[in-house]
């Protein structure tokens, strides 16, 4: 457990929280999406860290578990849109994998929405920007993510 | 472990949010065997020339790069790693131009986030391994499925560039579809005229040694990969030999006929026959299904009547043979749309109601009628009805336009009024599509015929074909909602282009993936079209889309242009590194893996009970990684260590 979890626990929602977020970006689309918010220098929150994988059919279920487990405050995995993976059909392995992960998810008593999946793709940087700001705001409003048992 | 940082300052591009030196502070008092250097513009040419030298001063063990996009300069930096004698894959890149400082305006926030990305780099970079690229021997031949134009096309080019070639054809003659038709549009140039000395280029020419034409055959079994696939194909016989002089003695003696195939079944043709008048190669074949030797009695008048000794082989068994190529072009072409499935037409049923292609063969001088436009009864036409976009633009049957029965339509129109003058011509069309610099010259030849008329419809069902006692009648409603009948003594019905009846069995044997109307899969549908999804397996012509010759042959030459590129002579096929592996001994051998990977590149071995990857085949996506219950596969570069401890780093 790290520290900052432990802080989490039991600590007031206030104002100034500012959510930690990880978000798994296919290399094809999505980060090329973020790329693209960035040519346009749209501004967006800042609580989203990027890690590029190739192909969001690379998202192990573990690593989103992994990440709520060590203080992540919510998870976004942004995929190629459907029919345009990079990888034929990696995107709807990510998304039924994603599906049933958010059951469990509730049974750890994660709310499912720390956990997003969306497609954005390498012309998206406006869809990117949105989807960004909106999954910060969701999980604001959410409040820190307390686990009752950080075991899994 | 020395991790050597370089921080790009991109001008102020960067530094204008992020502090940079911040930055470097915080993570060299984290990673105390590290250093860090600011570049001013790291891209370019005294930046680099800076990297790679003090690459070669510091020698560190990993690197990490934060600047712009790695999906723009990766590949730069890899490069001088790898001059300055370090493995590329030990490089790491960070974006912290269009993912930090570009979109976080407050200064406080944009340092915070660059350090943490920093950081996930840095932590990831140690676990990152040297990976090298593997080199493979590949062969150099092609399996060239179809010999219609586009087959013919890519098979030439590639013999002429000295590639042994092996044409696969189904049908016991080359040339394709168009080698039936008398008359091409847009410039009413004969079909045969056109490809007749094309085929005999393939037959004689003098790349002809390097090709391997195998007629009547099918291919069975494809295995293997990019650079060493083995095909098994089956050959039917023909029972005539290539000591046959085409003289056509046998044809006059056989005594059996049926429903001639090149002619849509409109006439009949001997048991042994040529395929068709100035069928290419000049050789007549056996049909079995109509060869009385078939149907049990002992009949030999065919050899009896050759005057070649061994010409005729009536006990010709056909053959099972394999070839080894590195790369399969596929130009298996296309069909016509059933048009029995468009109700109200009477395909089928209707005397006078004929395909495109039946029509071809009516106007072709090698044709059932010798080239007469007749109808049944034996009279020629006065008034025909061409009925464009059957079964296309359609959500009932195919929703494309296939863009080349506009063009063929007002061919018709030429020929009819070429051969019959003054008959009676209506063109029924939902939309007129004559795309392309000079095919609007059909278009505007048709408009001018003064005996031909334009009937825009809205649906096919509005349009209604009734037999009547001298022909057909038409009733149908125009898009101004009037509504209207006609006469007609022929009906020319010009359907979508579907995919072959043969592609279904191909792909599933290659593993490649087709559309609903049966069009082969192309890599990209801008930047790759002759291109499967499959390495090594190209398509040329209609097995991938709707498209005309000129289309086809072009497609044709840059199927073979990916061989040319690919495959070159003392050229090694390069492995890429990004790949998955399956670590034998942790695998239970539950073959999840092999289900998902979307590149038929894993495979199972019987003997270990294990799956393996074929890292010629593997793309390097992950999903197989992702998917493996026992954590018995480690995709290379993203490896679970090297992505959780970005996690890690992300949440300290
Ligand atoms: S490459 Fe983007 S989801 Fe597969």
């Amino acid at each position: 457990m790290t520290a900052q979890a432990m802080t989490n626990v039991g600590t007031p929602v206030s104002e100034s929280f500012e959510p930690k977020i990880v978000g798994f970006l296919c290399n094809w689309c999505s980060y090329a999406g973020a790329d693209k918010a960035g040519s346009s220098q749209t501004p967006y929150p800042p609580n989203v860290a990027v890690i590029r994988v190739m192909c969001s059919g690379r998202v192990d279920p573990q690593f989103i578990l992994d990440a709520f487990h060590k203080g992540a405050d919510g998870v976004m995995i942004l995929a190629c849109h459907p029919g345009d993976c990079h990888y034929k059909e990696g995107n709807q392995r990510a998304v039924q994998r994603y599906r049933i992960l958010l059951g469990l998810l509730e049974q750890f008593g994660i709310e499912k929405e720390r956990c997003k999946f969306d497609y954005v793709s390498a012309g998206e940087g406006e869809k990117f920007v949105r989807v960004i700001t909106e999954m910060v705001d969701t999980v604001k409003g959410l409040g820190p993510l307390t686990l009752p048992v950080r075991a899994y | 472990m020395k991790i050597g940082l370089y921080v790009c300052t991109c001008g102020t591009n960067i530094t204008a949010t992020v502090d940079a030196g911040k930055v470097i502070d915080e993570l060299t008092a984290q990673f105390p065997e590290s250093y860090a250097a600011q570049v001013e513009f790291i891209c370019a040419a005294e930046g680099k020339e800076f990297l790679k030298d003090h690459l070669i001063a510091n020698r560190p063990d990993r690197v990490v790069v934060a600047a712009c996009s790695p999906r723009e300069y990766e590949s730069t930096f890899m490069q001088i790693l790898a001059e300055a004698g370090i493995n590329p894959y030990y490089l790491q890149m960070v974006n912290i131009r269009e993912q930090v400082a570009w979109v976080t305006p407050d200064p406080a926030q944009a340092t915070r986030k660059a350090t943490t990305a920093i950081r996930a780099a840095m932590m990831r970079v140690r676990y990152q391994e040297p990976l090298e690229k593997i080199e493979q021997e590949a062969n150099g031949d092609v399996l060239v499925i179809g010999a219609g134009p586009a087959g013919l096309q890519s098979a030439l080019f590639l013999a002429e560039a000295g590639r042994k070639v092996v044409l696969v054809e189904k049908t016991p003659v080359i040339g394709g579809m168009p080698v039936l038709y008398e008359e091409l549009f847009p410039t009413m140039e004969c079909g045969p005229c056109l490809l007749e000395p094309f085929e005999a280029q393939v037959l004689h020419g003098d790349s002809a040694h390097n090709i391997e034409l195998l007629l009547l055959s099918e291919v069975t079994g494809v295995t293997g990969y990019y650079g060493n696939f083995t095909a098994t194909i089956k050959q039917a016989p023909r029972f005539v030999g290539t000591t046959c002089i085409g003289c056509g003695m046998c044809v006059e003696a056989c005594p059996a006929s049926a429903a001639n195939e090149f002619n849509c079944g409109m006439d009949e043709k001997k048991a042994i026959a040529m395929p068709f008048l100035g069928a290419l190669p000049n050789l007549p074949y056996i049909d079995p299904g109509s060869c009385l030797r078939s149907l049990g009695q002992d009949c030999q008048l065919c050899l009896d009547a050759c005057p070649m000794p061994g010409a005729v082989d009536l006990e010709d068994p056909g053959r099972i043979v394999e070839r080894k190529v590195g790369a399969i072009i596929l130009a298996i072409g296309s069909k016509l749309y059933d048009c029995s499935k468009v109700n109200g037409l009477g395909y089928g049923e209707i005397p006078g109601v004929y395909t495109s292609l039946e029509f071809e063969r009516l106007a072709s001088s090698n044709g059932p009628t010798a080239g007469e436009i007749k109808i049944p009864g034996g009279s020629s036409p006065a008034s025909v009805a061409i009925v464009h976009c059957v079964g296309s633009l359609d959500p009932q049957h195919q929703q494309y336009c296939s863009g080349i029965c506009c063009e063929y339509a007002f061919k018709f129109n030429r020929v009819l009024e070429h051969k019959l003058p003054g008959t009676k011509i209506h063109h029924f069309y939902k939309e007129m599509v004559t795309a392309g610099k000079s095919d609007f010259v059909m278009y505007e030849h048709a408009r001018k015929n003064p005996d031909a008329g334009f009937i825009r419809y809205r649906e096919i069902e509005e349009i209604q074909i009734s037999a009547s006692a001298s022909g057909q009648k038409i009733a149908y409603r125009r898009e101004d909602n009037t509504v209207d009948s006609i006469a007609t003594d022929m009906v020319i019905l010009c359907p979508a282009m579907v995919g072959s009846g043969d592609a279904a069995k191909l792909g599933d044997m290659m593993d490649l993936t087709r559309g609903e109307a049966g069009f082969f899969d192309e890599l990209n549908g801008r930047l790759h079209t002759a291109q499967s999804k499959v390495k090594g397996i190209y398509l040329a012509g209609t097995c991938q889309a709707p498209m005309d010759i000129a289309q086809a042959t072009s497609q044709a030459m840059a199927a073979a242009g990916y061989v040319l590129s690919g495959l070159a002579a003392g050229k090694k096929l390069v492995i890429e590194p990004i790949s998955a592996f399956v670590d034998e001994e942790r695998c239970s051998g539950c073959r999840i893996c092999g289900g998902v990977c979307p590149y038929k590149a894993i495979t199972f071995k019987d003997d270990t009970h294990t799956s393996s990857v074929n890292a010629l085949l593997c793309h390097g996506c992950g999903t197989c990684v992702a998917a493996c219950p026992a954590g018995a596969i480690q995709g290379n570069h993203f490896t679970n260590k090297q992505i959780l401890a970005e996690i890690e780093a992300i949440l300290q």
